[in-house]
């Protein structure tokens, strides 16, 4: 392609799109917009291409499990998912696997999952009991990690029990998530999230239920999965059923410190669009109604596709959110979509959506991705749903629990495989990313960069 | 499903359940398989992800939770089909008898081993349906099982199960389905019975609520391919008047109500019907009426004196009127509370 092709890039308008910004958007909105909405954070970020071996090097992956996965906060569990003493869950992350424990004293611990006899792994799954015992020998510890029991003892005379607690990791708590780090020497968690709990005030993540939990296995390296995710650039390419009412190519994207953020908004047709598109076929296009049929939900003649989209997500959550009438029309339908380094990521306001990305077992081209809906509730708490496992061939609609997403990930699963394929083969060197739209894939490596000592 | 290309302007429009007809806005066509892989027509190139979509399941049902009953995502046309009408006979006059509609038909009825639940099941099975039915003593299940068997050449499907215990209770109902080759009417009468206390409300909400709940949803695979589904709810005059004592009983009936008018709203467009059966006073033989009867005569005495009629209902009274409005005969009425109570309440009928 000659230079020639591409048209010089305009100016006037910042490094972001032309036409309507998303603070423009909560100005016509119907209340007034809560002050998280109003915060605005790009910044300099010097990534702005990296090299193909990040996804395809085994060597690289390497690196990764010395540098990000051993040294990094990241989410293991749900609070809920160990509400007793004794409940424990796994979590596996590049072949290793951590136990994370509620002791007797109802304290959350976290243990690296392997007997110190002979190394077999504790627990192969999540439950309750009084004790870790470990199936191969029988070596007990009780819920705080300190040896109990061990058959034979007269024949380990040179086992001292102090010597053979098991090792913890570190345990942090915010928003009802558990978080783990295996670097003894790592900053507290509050000081790693930063402002993150400030912007999650309005929307409190603690007080929610997990209504569905979907694991896959993706035929992709992690960061290609989760990147895949991160911005609202592919819209044009890969959902184009959505243009007519989504601010994809305005979304605004912000980053702080060890967070980034993406607001892509609902009911606004697309600045690819030359001729916008009316009210009612913004709200189609998210129904995705029909041509051949009538349209599952009109908008009212004096009302805007926003506003009615407003009223109508206030009406379906005023039974799970005291707080419901304060929402702003944003809040009840925009895509607030968080980003917390290297791999989790909670959706504000009440979208429910939360993912994690993870390399699958110890491998640089497998991904395990998961999606969790995090739902409001009011009065008992319902009870967590189990994780539906999918595997590599296996379609996203076959998780019925997700609803209509499962169609848009469907979409999304469809380019990624060939990512994969064509980084493998790929002649040329590095990808690159787009300046605005891609702000926080470049935030991701920036941090990835720095933690490596780059 | 027909969807325009917001960008190109191509019509799109699912043909099977791996085709796409795709036609560009300058008039050429061509069919697609995933992946816009192209199999005929002039048009040769068609974008992927919009074939995806367009090929996506059940986009109103996974949004809405209802179907629109579009001909092309149902597979049947839209709304409540008329359903047919199998036998006819001639009265003496010459004209037709009105019919029910429910020779050959299918239904299931929950504790129906005894009381009103026994007498819909022999009512459906005297009206020439084939009945599964459940209940949680074994005994009283067999005899009922024998009385039904009794009654024509009709297939009966019984075992015992707790609707309460909720994979069970699905289990008992698809494998009925499957037993008797599909299922047009699901009758929830199942209660957890009126008692004081927290265990009440629990049992209340396992048993009446969450009976109802699940079996709607282990039939409705049955019910959608019928053109005869129907559903009903037995609830309670305690849902609607204040009987004396505040109890889960009361409030768990009154959520029948509501959940049925919900129902009867989302499987409209599926072609299933929901209707609720509110029963006053009903006597018979090992009710609880008997025993309050013998144990709280003061009681039965002042409920006898609020029955319109100066009688108390018998259980094969609320079947007629539950067979009815489960059957084919009654094809327009969908979120409708028959109160049968002999004039037992004394609020306006609005």
């Amino acid at each position: 392609m000659t230079s020639a092709a591409l048209p010089h890039v305009e100016a006037g308008h910042g490094p972001r799109s032309p036409g309507l910004s998303y603070q423009d958007l909560l100005d016509a909105d119907t209340r007034p917009a809560p002050e998280v909405l109003r915060l605005q954070a790009a910044r300099e970020l010097p990534v702005v291409r990296v090299p193909i071996e990040r996804y395809t090097s085994q060597a690289f992956h390497e690196l990764e499990v010395e540098k990000i996965w051993k040294k990094v906060w990241q989410f293991a569990c749900r609070e809920d998912d160990v509400p007793e003493p004794g409940d424990h869950e796994t979590y596996e992350i590049a072949g290793m696997s951590l136990l994370i424990v509620r002791g007797a004293d109802r304290r959350l611990r976290a243990f690296h999952n392997t007997c110190l006899h002979r190394g077999r792994a504790l627990k192969d799954h999540a439950g309750r009991s009084g004790e870790l015992r470990c199936p191969f020998h029988g070596w007990t510890w009780n819920l705080e990690g300190e040896l109990q029991e061990l058959p034979c003892r007269w024949d380990f005379p040179h086992v001292e029990r102090e010597r053979y607690a098991l090792p913890q990791v570190q345990v942090g708590v915010w928003g009802g998530f558990v978080f783990i780090n295996m670097d003894p020497d790592c900053e507290p968690l509050e000081s790693y999230l930063g402002d993150l709990p400030r912007h999650f005030t309005r929307w409190p993540l603690e007080k929610r239920f997990k209504e569905a939990h979907v694991a896959k296995i993706m035929p992709c390296n992690w960061k290609a999965n989760q990147e895949a995710f991160m911005e609202a650039y592919h819209v044009v390419g890969t959902h184009p059923q959505l243009l007519k009412g989504i601010g994809d190519a305005n979304s605004q994207y912000d980053a702080w410190d060890n967070f980034s953020r993406a607001i892509t908004a609902n009911m606004t047709p697309s600045p690819h669009l030359p001729d916008g598109a009316s009210e009612q076929e913004q709200l189609d296009s998210l129904l995705s109604a029909s041509l051949d049929g009538d349209p599952p939900m009109r908008v009212p003649e004096d009302m805007t596709a926003r506003a009615f989209l407003g009223q109508v997500t206030r009406m379906q959550l005023q039974a799970s959110v005291p707080s419901v009438g304060e929402l702003t029309d944003a809040e009840l339908q925009d895509s607030f979509y968080y980003s917390l380094f290297p791999n989790f990521h909670p959706w504000g306001a009440y979208n429910r959506i939360v993912y994690r990305f993870r390399p699958f077992e110890n491998r640089v081209d497998r991904a395990l991705m998961e999606v969790l809906y995090l739902s409001p509730y009011r009065g008992r708490k319902p009870e967590n749903a189990k994780t539906t496992w999918l595997d590599i061939d296996e379609p996203w609609t076959n998780a019925d629990e997700l609803g209509s997403l499962a169609n848009i990930f469907a979409q999304d699963s469809f380019n990624l495989g060939r990512v994969q394929d064509g980084l493998r083969g790929a002649q040329h060197s590095h990808v690159t990313f787009a300046n605005y739209q891609e702000t926080k894939i470049r935030h991701f490596h920036t941090l990835l960069d720095r933690h490596l000592g780059a | 499903m027909k969807l325009r290309h917001p960008l190109s302007g191509a019509i799109y429009t699912k043909h099977g359940d791996d085709r796409v007809l795709v036609e560009s806005a300058d008039g050429q066509s061509g069919v697609f398989a995933p992946g816009a892989r192209h199999l005929r027509g002039a048009l040769r190139e068609a974008d992927p992800h919009m074939i995806g979509w367009v090929l996506s399941p059940d986009m109103q049902d996974r949004r809405t939770g209802t179907s629109r009953g579009n001909a092309d995502q149902a597979g049947r046309p839209p709304g409540v089909g008329l359903p047919k009408l199998r036998t006819t006979t001639r009265n003496k006059k010459g004209r037709q008898d009105m019919d029910l509609g429910l020779t050959g038909r299918k239904a299931l009825i929950t504790a129906a081993s005894r009381g009103i639940g026994l007498a819909i099941a022999q009512t459906f099975a005297d009206e020439g349906c084939d009945v599964a039915i459940c209940a949680r003593g074994e005994s009283g299940l067999e005899a009922a099982r024998k009385d039904l068997e009794g009654r024509g050449d009709l297939k009966v499907f019984a075992r015992a199960v707790d609707v309460a215990e909720g994979e069970a209770f699905k289990g008992f109902i698809s494998d009925a389905a499957e037993a008797l080759g599909g299922l047009d009417i699901y009758v929830s009468n199942a209660s957890g019975g009126a008692g004081p206390g927290e265990q009440a409300w629990q049992a209340s909400f396992d048993v009446d609520v969450m009976g109802a709940v699940r079996g709607v949803e282990a039939a409705l695979p049955a019910l959608e391919a019928t053109d005869a589904g129907s559903v009903v709810f037995i609830s309670s005059t305690a849902a609607l008047e204040y009987l004396g004592v505040p109890q889960a009983y009361n409030a768990m009936k009154a959520a029948l109500i509501a959940h049925a008018g919900d129902l009867s709203q989302a499987l409209a467009p599926k072609g299933v019907r929901v209707n609720v059966i509110t029963p006053g006073p009903i006597y018979f033989e090992g009710g609880s009426w008997e025993m309050i009867k013998q144990a709280m005569p003061e009681m039965y005495k002042g409920a006898l004196a609020q029955c319109a009629i100066g009688r108390m209902g018998a259980p094969e009274e609320v079947a007629r009127a539950t067979v009815f409005l489960a059957s084919p005969a009654a094809s327009l009425i969908t979120g409708a509370n028959l109160v049968c109570d002999g004039g037992f309440t004394k609020r306006m009928p609005f």
